[in-house]
């Protein structure tokens, strides 16, 4: 609002604050003139205890959906705000919820099943904007169990020619960080255990990045890569202090779950940094376990494409080098000349293996080798049955006397 | 290394499934008492026979189809099939082997190298599917031939499919796709 002045158009000073309808208005009094006018819509602060009417809710649109539709479409959209997602997955979701139960093979489906279907709508609104939301996390929020969720979306996914891109793990590690609350000075948080979040983010992902490079994101479930790293990161930021802190203690503190796989991903992890380790020269002389490499783990971060390039054959180069026993073969790097084994599982001290994924290097069962015999390869299935061959299968008549009278079959 | 044809992949077949008909009511509370090495599931109205010579469970309803499953080819689940024909011949009842058909194959193959699962993913969208929350493997369906591939990271191939031949296809078309995302 222009404050005092005069008109423009008259001269005159004598302004008056008007209101036209709704809209405030900075008005000549002596001809009339409009100075300024205020804002059609109102600030953020009036709005507050205002609630915006939607379209749909304000005319007779909803009149012509079924109600089942119409609790669906509710159901999708409070799942939107618990959410806290923007407006424009709110539409998408509801689009393809809609087109989605219109669709012969969901039409008719228990309301359980309509009512997952509507988390997955939401769900692959999000992926489709890289939001990282987990099936986890809308499992626990629709109170449903993950095998009939993961029907319903590879059912969605299929019915309706979804194209869902992948989870990205950045955005992952940034909202699963955010939900820690190691950040702030807490009561139930000892001060040495607070960190600060960029700090902690930045390496969560350099770990992780490190985890996806030697195959131990693949194939694997995000959510406990991510705990895992998280804790390796946080302790390693401030290792004095928070080495005797266990993985449950810190997701207990951290106000996270635990999940089951994510003590395994932590020995991987700690497997993978070990062997780096070994190849670090000012490393090399003091023994490292898996409680001492936390404290080195910046440096390894730093130094890694080098590190894992020579802690693990990853060469084509390299793994002729391996197989052709003692022979010389034109290797690139020159740090390693001589010590690359046969097979990854006789590692010498610091002797580059393949690198491989866990289930391979510890493989527990054993692989299935391909073995026809020649008898085999001979049948032709239409062989002559003989009589002997078929009564081994048949119960003789005393069998039969014997066993009418112990079951007493009704 | 060229993704040329030369490369020899063993493809074990690890199950055939196939069903076939007697044209003829079969009671099953005779089955189960007078036949050896079956299991008789009251509830659900079935009964589960199973041979030893070829290694084959087979389930038996009385309306006379009969499921074989357990085989390691085509030609196994068929001399199974026949053996399974004649023992209910043999129990009394007048059983012609009729409609015989495999049904589904299911096939391992391993790659010689690792594979980069989200890369081969985003290399082949829309027949390839890859949920790492769900399962740990690529799902890749090839509408053609009806097969369906399994994926993992190791090189370990998992084919499904009607018949050999469309496994043994199967795992042709997708050797050229795995290889560009070898490791």
């Amino acid at each position: 609002m222009a404050a005092g002045g005069s008109c423009p158009g008259c001269g005159s000073a004598a302004l008056v604050e008007d209101a036209h309808y709704a809209q405030q208005q900075l008005v000549c009094a002596s001809c009339g003139c409009v100075l300024a006018e205020g804002l059609l819509t109102t600030t953020y602060a009036e709005e507050e205890h205002l609630r915006e009417v939607a379209y749909s809710q304000s005319t007779g649109q909803k009149e012509q959906l079924s109600r089942c539709l119409q609790r669906g479409i509710r159901r999708v959209q409070d799942l939107c705000k618990v959410l806290q997602l923007p407006t424009v997955f709110e539409e998408t979701a509801v689009s393809y919820f809609q087109r989605a139960v219109q669709h012969p093979s969901f039409h008719l489906v228990s309301l359980e099943k309509k009512e997952l279907l509507g988390g997955c709508c939401v769900f692959v609104t999000c992926r489709q904007h890289s939001w990282p939301l987990t099936m986890g996390t809308i499992c626990s929020l629709l109170y449903a169990k993950q095998e009939l969720f993961a029907s319903v979306y590879l059912s969605l996914q299929k019915e309706l020619e979804l194209s869902v891109p992948a989870l990205s793990l950045a955005d992952l590690v940034k909202t699963h960080l955010n939900s820690f609350r190691l950040f702030q000075h807490a009561a139930d948080v000892p001060a040495p255990f607070v960190e600060d979040k960029e700090k902690m983010v930045t390496r969560t992902m350099q770990i992780v990045e490190l985890a996806s490079e030697t195959w131990l994101v693949t194939g694997r479930h995000p959510v406990p890569i991510v705990t895992a790293a998280a804790f390796l990161s946080w302790q390693s930021l401030q290792p004095a202090a928070r080495l005797t802190c266990t993985f449950a203690r810190f997701c207990k503190v951290a106000g996270v779950d635990l999940p089951p796989p994510a003590h395994l991903r932590l020995k991987e992890l700690l497997e993978i940094l070990l062997r780096m380790a070994s190849q670090l020269a000012w490393l090399r002389v003091f023994k490292m376990d898996k409680k001492t490499v936390v404290k080195h783990i910046g440096d390894l971060l730093q130094h890694r494409i080098f590190l894992l390039k020579n802690a693990f054959c990853l060469e084509d180069e390299e793994e002729r080098c391996a197989t052709a026993l003692g022979e010389h073969s034109p290797v690139s790097p020159p740090a390693q000349e001589e010590g690359c084994p046969a097979e990854g599982k006789r590692q010498r001290e610091g002797g580059p293996g393949p690198l491989l994924p866990p289930c391979l290097t510890n493989p527990r069962k054993r692989l299935r080798t391909a073995a026809p015999s020649a008898s085999d390869l001979a049948i032709t299935g239409d062989e002559p049955i003989s009589d002997s061959e078929i009564e081994q299968y048949l119960r003789g008549p005393e069998e039969i006397r014997a066993f009418r009278q112990a079951k007493a079959w009704p | 290394m060229d993704a040329d044809s030369d490369v020899a992949l063993d493809i074990l077949i690890t199950n055939v499934v196939c069903v076939f008909r007697t044209r003829c009511h079969l009671n099953l509370r005779k089955i189960a008492l007078e036949g050896a090495n079956v299991i008789y599931k009251r509830d659900v109205g079935k009964v589960l026979m199973k041979l030893r010579k070829p290694r084959i469970t087979a389930t038996i309803w009385s309306s006379g189809r009969v499921m074989c499953t357990g085989a390691t080819s085509e030609e196994e689940a068929k001399f199974g099939a026949r053996r399974l024909a004649r023992s209910l011949q043999k129990l009394g009842f007048q059983v012609i082997f009729t409609d015989f058909k495999v049904v589904n194959v299911l096939a391992v193959c391993n790659m010689p190298f690792e594979i980069r699962l989200p890369e081969f993913t985003k290399n082949n969208r829309p027949h390839a599917s890859y949920e790492p929350e769900l399962h740990p493997a690529v799902c890749y369906r090839i509408k053609t031939l009806r097969a369906t591939l399994q994926i993992f990271s190791t090189g370990s191939i998992t084919v499904t499919g009607p018949n050999v031949k469309a496994v043994a296809s199967a795992v042709e078309q997708i050797y050229p796709f795995v290889f560009e995302s070898r490791k």
